[in-house]
């Protein structure tokens, strides 16, 4: 078909078709969905809710309480230390994937021998499933025979195995690693992405003018991918507020409670203690968290769609 | 060569010390990629090796950074010790269903999003943002409650791999509708506008002319889809505790807390489980990459 035709096409479309399109069809289309996580989503949220504000003893009728829920989790030390535990989590992955994952990605960037390889590589973290990945790092932080303690030793400070997940610092820093080895491949793609869309002529005028690699990164890379950087830091929270299950299964929360995040909290709650109402009061009060953290994500990324036009 | 981009720049013959300095660099370089390399790989090498060694090697410290002997006794082993195929099986068999909902419903808001404009659809597009932020371990109570009795039809949709399939998809529907919403928009305007002045109805036009244009992202839809439910652990936990349909994550992290279990059986079945993952994002690593970037680099 010609341009032409093309134009003639379009024109006869906005004369016909508006009326002869059903206005009712996109709704249509999206109702299942909103269906859908109507019942799986928002009613459990409800339900969440509402349940937050009974007492129920296990085997016996709920019993409405009120704020009593919420009264206990605020006057809880333990509450509070899980916030703080959950928000030093999330710090140290943000600032440890987003570096490692800038890093790489600028590393990744240059033309070398071996780059689509190297890149290929990086998805294998990624793709890696969360049980294997513990199962793996289980082994490798085992005190007796773990490889770790190998690479450990060879430090001047360290002269006997560490203890690895048992010790509250270093099973932070255990939990932190291994959470950003998996998670970075991700961050460290989106980047490059990112780099490849930063103009060259730019960085390549700079370079002329005498300008240093550092003073081209600063002046011309870093601002040129900042909103994809600010989105990637607001992923990164989210992505890591979500995460149970490397955690669960590698510390549980321990040792006393060095990794004990809200997500962790909320588990052991409901189905270890069996406190299912205060369990959901928690829910709420990490619902409230995540939300908060989705209104930012959604807020940068319309006003970037907006700057993009 | 690494310095091949910047020889348009200086087109003087370098002196020998600039040379050298470049040869410098492109050596540092190269020390990074290998560094970024072994990082990533390393866990997943050492896996291996103790899976592929005889046990024995696996109590000796310090341990040799590479395999001693081969033996695959272990995997031998962990088929005839556990029912491995049985939790293939029924990840599979949950991943599946979990898949073809995703997708199902993911082309039809898809569509919605990429090809029409109405009003609420900024707000759709807000509320699926704002659903795929949110943490499986916020609603995993009221999920459970709801479970144990769906308030509407009585029955129970725990110990079953169809109910824990429904609320995996519930989960990664919003990143579907997202990924597939951008391979949509790919299609250009013009041919859908074509055929629909042809006469073919939106539905038509969808079916016809976008899905086949974009095959591979709806297979990057799938790979996504599928894998999720493959690697989800906290629902399936949950919800699951019947040996006859527990899905693989839950059934290896149940050899974790039993202590005899042999770390290389271990290991063995971790690989097993990892293997069908890592093979389809390598294979698929383009477009999967592409959709899922598309969404965070444009926004």
């Amino acid at each position: 078909m010609t341009t032409q035709a093309m134009d003639l096409a379009r024109g006869a479309r906005l004369g016909a078709t508006k009326r002869r399109r059903p206005a009712f069809l996109p709704y249509l289309l999206v109702l299942p969905i909103l269906a859908y996580e109507g019942v799986f989503l928002l009613y459990p949220i409800y339900e969440g809710l509402r349940s937050s504000l009974y007492r129920q003893p296990l085997g016996r009728p709920e019993r409405w309480v009120g704020l009593a829920n919420y009264r206990r989790m605020l006057g809880d030390d333990g509450f509070w230390a899980t916030m703080g535990t959950t928000l030093a989590y999330m710090a140290a992955v943000i600032v440890v994937v987003l570096g490692f994952g800038l890093g790489s990605a600028l590393v990744l960037n240059r033309q070398f021998r071996g780059r689509a390889f190297a890149r290929g590589l990086m998805t294998l973290p990624w793709a890696f499933p969360d049980v294997p990945t513990v199962l793996v790092f289980l082994w490798m932080l085992n005190p007796n025979f773990g490889v770790m303690n190998v690479f450990a030793r060879t430090l001047p400070w360290v002269d006997s195995s560490p203890t690895w997940l048992l010790d509250p610092t270093l099973a932070k820093l255990s939990v932190v690693l291994i959470t950003a080895w998996k998670g970075f491949p991700f961050y460290s793609l989106v980047i490059l992405a990112a780099l490849q869309t930063v103009p060259q002529e730019l960085a390549e005028a700079a370079r002329v003018d005498g300008a240093s690699k550092v003073q081209v990164f600063f002046a011309v890379t870093l601002p040129a991918i900042a909103p994809t950087l600010l989105l990637l830091t607001v992923l990164a929270s989210i992505f890591s507020f979500k995460q149970f299950t490397l955690i669960w299964l590698l510390t549980g929360g321990g040792p006393s409670g060095a990794t004990n995040t809200i997500v962790i909290e909320i588990y052991n709650t409901a189905f270890r203690f069996y406190d299912f109402s205060y369990a959901a009061a928690l829910g709420v009060a990490g619902f409230l968290m995540a939300l908060t953290i989705a209104l930012v994500f959604v807020a940068i990324q319309r006003r970037q769609e907006l700057e993009a036009g | 060569m690494a310095t091949t981009v910047r020889s348009g720049v200086a087109p003087h013959t370098p002196s020998r010390r600039v040379r050298a300095g470049r040869l410098a660099r492109s050596v540092g370089a190269s020390v990074l990629v290998l560094v970024v390399c072994l990082i990533t790989f390393f866990p997943v090498y050492w896996m291996a090796v103790t899976a592929i060694q005889s046990s024995r090697l696996s109590t000796v410290y310090p341990p040799s950074l590479w395999p001693r002997d081969l033996d695959l006794t272990a995997f031998r082993e962990v088929f005839r010790d556990e029912p491995i195929e049985r939790w293939i099986a029924n990840s599979a068999l949950l991943a599946g269903m979990a898949t073809i909902l995703c997708v199902g419903l993911a082309i039809l808001g898809a569509y919605a999003l990429s090809a029409m404009r109405w009003r609420g659809r900024a707000v759709f597009a807000v509320f699926l943002l704002a659903t795929q932020m949110l943490p499986e371990a916020l609603i995993i109570v009221p999920i459970f409650k709801i479970y144990n009795e769906f308030p509407l039809l009585g029955i129970s949709l725990r110990e079953s791999l169809p109910g824990l399939s429904l609320i995996d998809a519930a989960f990664i529907l919003p990143i579907g509708v997202w990924v597939l919403k951008n391979m949509f928009d790919t299609v250009p305007r013009e041919v859908r506008e074509a055929a629909l002045v042809d006469g073919a109805g939106p539905i038509r036009v969808l079916w016809q002319i976008v899905l086949p244009l974009t095959k591979p992202g709806l297979v990057a839809v799938g790979v996504v889809a599928f894998f999720y439910a493959w690697n989800e652990f906290l629902f399936a936990q949950t919800m699951i505790q019947d040996n006859a349909i527990k899905p693989a994550s839950v059934g290896l992290a149940s050899m974790i807390s039993m202590l005899d279990t042999p770390i290389d059986r271990l290991l063995a079945a971790g690989l097993i489980f990892a293997i069908p993952p890592v093979v389809f994002y390598v294979v698929m690593q383009r477009y999967i990459v592409a959709g899922i970037t598309a969404g965070a680099v444009k926004g």
